[in-house]
């Protein structure tokens, strides 16, 4: 259960949102430099909100801000990059020790298939290519199994079939382990495959929330409508 | 034209350029004088002390150096302008301060005198002399090897749940290796072959550097080249080794 109220000022407005999700996928939809990456920045504590609070099952992230090494999230960013001295195995196990790479064999196996990461394992980051990388991140991420996971644009400069893969497997996880899955990106058909309920924001405001058929129905802003290729 | 041989050509000229003074070693300067006892006495002195010096260079040099990316942009400036004055002193000129600046009669010179330490011609001058001479070059090497990492990879590591000192030990230092190896290397090569401040400071016990002054004050150049020899192939393996050793998959 996530429950945050983040407040942070940028230079030209405040970011203001309220968001309360239990163990779903929520997307944050919105055009660029609308804030939703501060508040994925806020809530991994890369960023230390202005004001507002951060719990995560029961647990409070914000105030006063938890550090984040102490943060059961995962925070999958646009850029995320690997560790590069470290093969594909380390990258992917880097936040388990011995006892608990024992323990978790089994989950570290399936991570492995499903995100098609045999032929990779002992691979140095350097020689692989931009999908690759990207499975490889998201392996690293989901494999301590956190309670929140933040993606931001995930699949960017992923090809569709790929980007639609790394979403039903996402959703098949998120529904067997119950984290709570925050995704940002400003196209709506990455998001909409991957995450039922969306938080529309614009200059760092909520304007709508639901499901994506209320906003195709009713966008709230022109801006809102121009997103998702509605006609006027 | 082979695509290699303007590097090839370039790289062989500059290695000819750099050996060539050791033609030198061939000059007909008369029958070659070994002196045992001189010469085990002053690589003792060169390697056990210089080792000692850089162990503490390490020590100090690299949590501050690390330390120096989380200062202030000023506080940054203002400690590189003082590492720097260390680097640019003319070797005699830092020795002559410091024996001046820790000579008996300052207030801290007097005072180690009367702790029973001696400031001048004996090891503790030698190896702090030494650490004058070299720190700086460690500082200077291990700063920019830690700048090369890039923060983001921290970030990544610490999101995974590891504790600043983990992230330390398992990001940071293995990305900066080869820059922390290429500025000991440094270190070491400028603090062995230290002439100029030693000379004032400690000339006794002999060191290889002042050794070599010596033998070529008493017997010429038949007593100083033997040494000369001995010295290079002493003090080449471990910057050398050290290089090999991080391997070339650093990133600074």
């Amino acid at each position: 259960m996530l429950d945050c109220r983040v407040q942070k000022t940028r230079r030209t407005y405040e970011v203001a949102v309220d968001i309360l999700a239990g163990g779903e996928r929520v997307a944050l939809f919105g055009p660029s430099g609308s804030g939703k990456s501060t508040i994925l920045s806020c809530l991994a504590g890369l960023e230390v909100p202005d004001a507002g609070h951060i719990r995560c099952d029961h647990e409070t992230w914000f105030p006063p801000s938890l550090a984040l090494h102490h943060r059961s999230v995962g925070y999958l960013r646009q850029r995320e990059p690997l560790f590069p001295h470290l093969p594909v195995s380390e990258n992917v196990q880097f936040s388990l020790d011995a006892a608990t790479r024992v323990q978790e064999r089994d989950w570290i196996a399936e991570i492995r298939s499903r995100l098609d990461l045999d032929a990779l394992w002992h691979a140095r980051p350097p020689h692989l290519s931009g999908g690759q990388a990207r499975r490889v991140a998201l392996a690293r991420t989901l494999c301590r199994r956190p309670r929140l996971v933040l993606l931001d644009e995930p699949f960017a400069g992923l090809d569709r079939p790929l980007a639609r893969e790394l979403a039903r497997i996402l959703k098949d996880w998120q529904e067997r382990l119950g984290f709570v899955l925050l995704a940002v990106d400003h196209d709506p058909l990455v998001l909409e495959g991957l995450c039922p309920r969306v938080i529309a924001m614009e200059e760092g405001r909520r304007v709508q929330e639901g499901s994506w058929a209320e906003l195709r129905q009713r966008p709230a802003t022109p801006t809102l409508r121009a997103l998702l290729d509605l006609d006027p | 034209m082979p695509k290699d041989l303007p590097r090839t050509l370039a790289l062989s000229l500059t290695a000819l350029f750099l050996l060539y003074p050791l033609w030198g070693l061939a000059s007909p300067v008369g029958h070659w004088q070994w002196d045992a006892s001189g010469l085990s006495s002053a690589l003792a002195t060169s390697f056990g002390l210089t080792g000692v010096a850089l162990a503490i260079v390490v020590a100090v040099g690299t949590p501050l150096a690390f330390s120096l990316r989380g200062a202030t942009r000023s506080t940054r400036i203002a400690f590189e302008a003082v590492v720097l004055l260390s680097v640019l002193m003319p070797p005699l000129a830092l020795g002559l301060l410091l024996a001046l600046a820790f000579g008996p009669a300052t207030a801290l010179g007097g005072l180690l005198l009367h702790l029973g330490i001696p400031t001048s011609n004996n090891p503790t001058a030698f190896v702090v002399t030494q650490i004058y001479a070299s720190l700086g070059y460690y500082l200077l090497g291990a700063q920019a090897a830690f700048e090369a990492v890039p923060r983001e990879l921290e970030q990544s590591a610490a999101l995974l749940g590891l504790a600043p000192r983990e992230v330390l030990w398992r990001i940071t230092l293995p990305l900066a290796r080869l820059g922390l190896a290429a500025a000991l290397s440094l270190a070491w090569v400028r603090a062995l072959g230290e002439f100029g401040a030693i000379m004032v400071t400690a000339y006794y016990p002999h060191g290889i550097p002042v050794q070599l002054w010596v033998d070529l004050q008493d017997q010429g150049l038949p007593a100083v080249l033997p040494l000369l020899i001995v010295f290079l192939l002493t003090a080449l393996p471990l910057p050398w080794a050290l290089r090999l050793l991080v391997g070339t998959r650093g990133y600074a």
